[in-house]
């Protein structure tokens, strides 16, 4: 699951570049970028809910 | 004398004759003028121009000069050769180094300032910090200066400004000239420098010993937020470790592809993209890549003992002296005049007499940043709270950062109180959603509103400013969408995109790396009593009780 949502941050970046790279065109480029950005905050999302499945507390016995 | 008889037909025509040749020689008189007097036009200096120029005699000095007019004369020009006299290449070669030398002091003394900016985080950190860890949060702010200093001085610097040349405002930095590129896609791709690891052979240079101080205590600051969004758990061993990863590596790495001549910059001259990215004071390169790190340790060790009930709703673990975060928050205030007007790295030449805007825009900022938190915290729960209005201010500073050098007091005011109400937002969506424990908030402040910066540069750019007539090689000034250029707002989207898709999980790796093979969190025996003595080996403040009812034992010293 974490690698996953890591996958997911760097693949955001890729496809924001690409964006760049494969138009001149500013709007396919922004709207690259914003797909792009929102791939990789959904990655820190399924990284940070895999870390919660073994939060201390949920975990620790108080 | 002979007179003309106007009166007549031959006397008519030799007067209106001689009145032609009047006109006409005044008019070749009135253009000889004007052409000597051209707008613009500046006649050479010649050797016999200085020629008998005299300075006050040593009798005349020897009086004292109370009133100065007889102090700073030609007597003061640096002559190559005294025998042969003042010569116009003296003169010459005198304004410049002038300028160079008005350059120099400037950028020592606001990188002095943002050095002090370490003590100004240290007592904000601390004063929201249990009174039981004072001393370890207190030593991470201390020695993060160390640890990332060394680690800049042995590689960070090299990595990111290895291939910078060709800075005019400090002489040029000419030895800081190789930068490793790839060729993708039909355009070079600046990666990383390799010039002046351990500032030695040709990098033993005056203007890069300048640049490395100043690009030095920009680095610190990003080192020592990570500290704040860690504390109370972390291991100080783990910290250490952590610090010099991010001073050698991941810091330069984007501060290369921002402002040593990488990718990102490049991104206006190779894809005709605005400016490419453009980041005046490190929005982006400095409180973003701290910020985010900050969250990716932050997930990795976890949240602080009692912090979260079984059901996932959080506790308030208040710090322990809002006397001592104020007060930080002032010294950071101070010291970010350093930091905004400072990054001119310059006063003289090149459009940076700005310096005066850009040190106005960065006050408004923090003003108005306070004013959206305490707003914000006011409706919301009825009361001024003193710490989110600290976290205001700095969220208006640390927003300002990237657009100050090239928005107006307007938008200055309005990219600060936005920041101001977005960390208060931030810092409970990260608590409540996504269950982060910051007990500073350093991933709200300098994460969200750090990036909330750098897209602000493509927003707010009025285009006014002018250093030299282009920036990042592309001429013109930069200019943001709501002024005519959406190209630029999307250059600072796909950097916006680079610090959460590279550097985060470039700091997520590493420090997951350090977790598994030296641990980042202490016992919970040791969290529980307090990091001070497990980790320190003395109390912060030895004279006094230190109780955390219900979540740990009670440690009596003294009488």
């Amino acid at each position: 699951m974490k690698l996953v949502g890591l996958a997911l941050v760097v693949g955001g970046w890729a496809l924001a570049v690409g964006g760049l790279v494969t138009s001149d065109a500013t709007a396919v480029r922004l709207i690259a970028a914003l797909i792009g950005l929102a791939v990789s905050l959904g990655g820190i999302t399924t990284l940070n809910t895999a870390h919660m499945e073994h939060a201390v507390w949920k975990t620790r016995r108080s | 004398m002979a007179t003309l008889d106007r009166s007549t037909p031959i006397g008519r025509r030799l007067t209106w004759l001689m009145a032609a040749l009047v006109a006409v020689s005044v008019a070749g008189a009135v253009r000889s003028s004007a052409d000597d007097a051209a707008p613009g036009a500046a006649a050479p200096i010649t050797a016999a121009d200085i020629k008998g120029i005299t300075a006050p005699s040593t009798d005349d000095l020897a009086k004292g000069d109370p009133s100065g007019t007889m102090t700073g004369t030609a007597a003061d020009i640096v002559m190559a050769d005294s025998k042969a006299g003042l010569t116009i290449t003296d003169v010459v070669n005198q304004v410049g180094q002038n300028r160079i030398a008005v350059n120099f002091v400037w950028t020592l003394v606001t990188g002095f300032l943002v050095m002090f900016m370490q003590a100004g985080f240290a007592l904000v950190e601390t004063g929201l910090c249990r009174a039981k860890n004072a001393n370890h949060t207190m030593m991470m702010n201390f020695m993060v200066y160390g640890f990332g200093m060394f680690a800049y001085w042995v590689m960070g610097f090299a990595i990111q400004q290895g291939g910078s040349a060709g800075v005019t405002n400090l002489g040029g930095l000419n030895p800081l000239n190789s930068e490793f590129k790839l060729s993708l896609f039909g355009k070079d791709w600046g990666l990383f420098g390799m010039q002046g690891f351990f500032l030695s052979g040709s990098t033993y240079d005056v203007g890069v010993m300048v640049m490395f101080l100043f690009q030095m205590v920009f680095m610190d600051t990003a080192t020592t937020i990570v500290t704040g969004a860690a504390a109370e758990r972390w291991k100080f061993a783990a910290f250490a470790i952590s610090t010099f990863f991010l001073g050698a590596l991941t810091y330069p790495l984007f501060g290369n592809w921002a402002w040593g001549g990488g990718w990102l910059s490049q991104m206006g001259a190779n894809f005709k993209l605005g400016h490419g990215y453009c980041d005046f004071a490190g929005s982006g390169v400095v409180h973003s890549v701290g910020g985010l790190t900050a969250l990716a340790v932050a997930m990795i060790i976890g949240p602080r003992i009692g912090k979260f009930n079984k059901d996932g709703s959080p506790n308030a673990l208040p710090g322990h002296d809002i006397t001592m975060v104020l007060l930080g928050c002032f010294i950071l205030a101070f010291g970010w005049f350093g930091f905004n007007p400072g990054s001119t790295l310059g006063a003289s030449g090149a459009g940076n007499l700005r310096i005066g805007s850009i040190a106005v825009n960065t006050m408004l900022a923090g003003c108005t940043g306070s004013f959206g938190a305490i707003l914000y915290m006011w409706i919301r729960y009825g009361k001024p709270d003193a710490s989110m209005s600290g976290n205001g201010l700095l969220a208006g500073l640390v927003a300002i950062t990237a657009p100050s050098g090239f928005v107006n007091t307007v938008g200055a005011a309005i990219i600060g109180f936005s920041a101001g109400a977005l960390v208060c937002f931030s810092v409970e969506f990260l608590e409540r959603v996504f269950k982060i424990d910051d007990p500073v908030g350093a991933t709200s402040v300098h994460g969200t509103c750090g990036l909330w910066g750098v897209l602000c540069v493509g927003l707010f750019a009025d285009g006014t400013s002018n250093y030299g007539g282009a920036w990042n090689g592309v001429d013109g000034s930069v200019t943001g969408l709501f002024y005519g250029d959406a190209g630029q707002f999307v250059a600072q989207l796909i950097g916006v995109c680079t610090l959460v898709g590279i550097i985060f999980t470039l700091s997520y790796a590493f420090n997951w790396i350090v977790d598994v093979f030296v641990g980042q969190r202490v016992s919970a025996e040791a969290e529980l009593e307090g990091l001070d003595l497990p980790e320190m080996g003395a109390l912060g403040y030895p004279e006094f009780q230190l109780v955390t009812p219900g979540l740990g034992r009670s440690i009596e010293i003294g009488g």
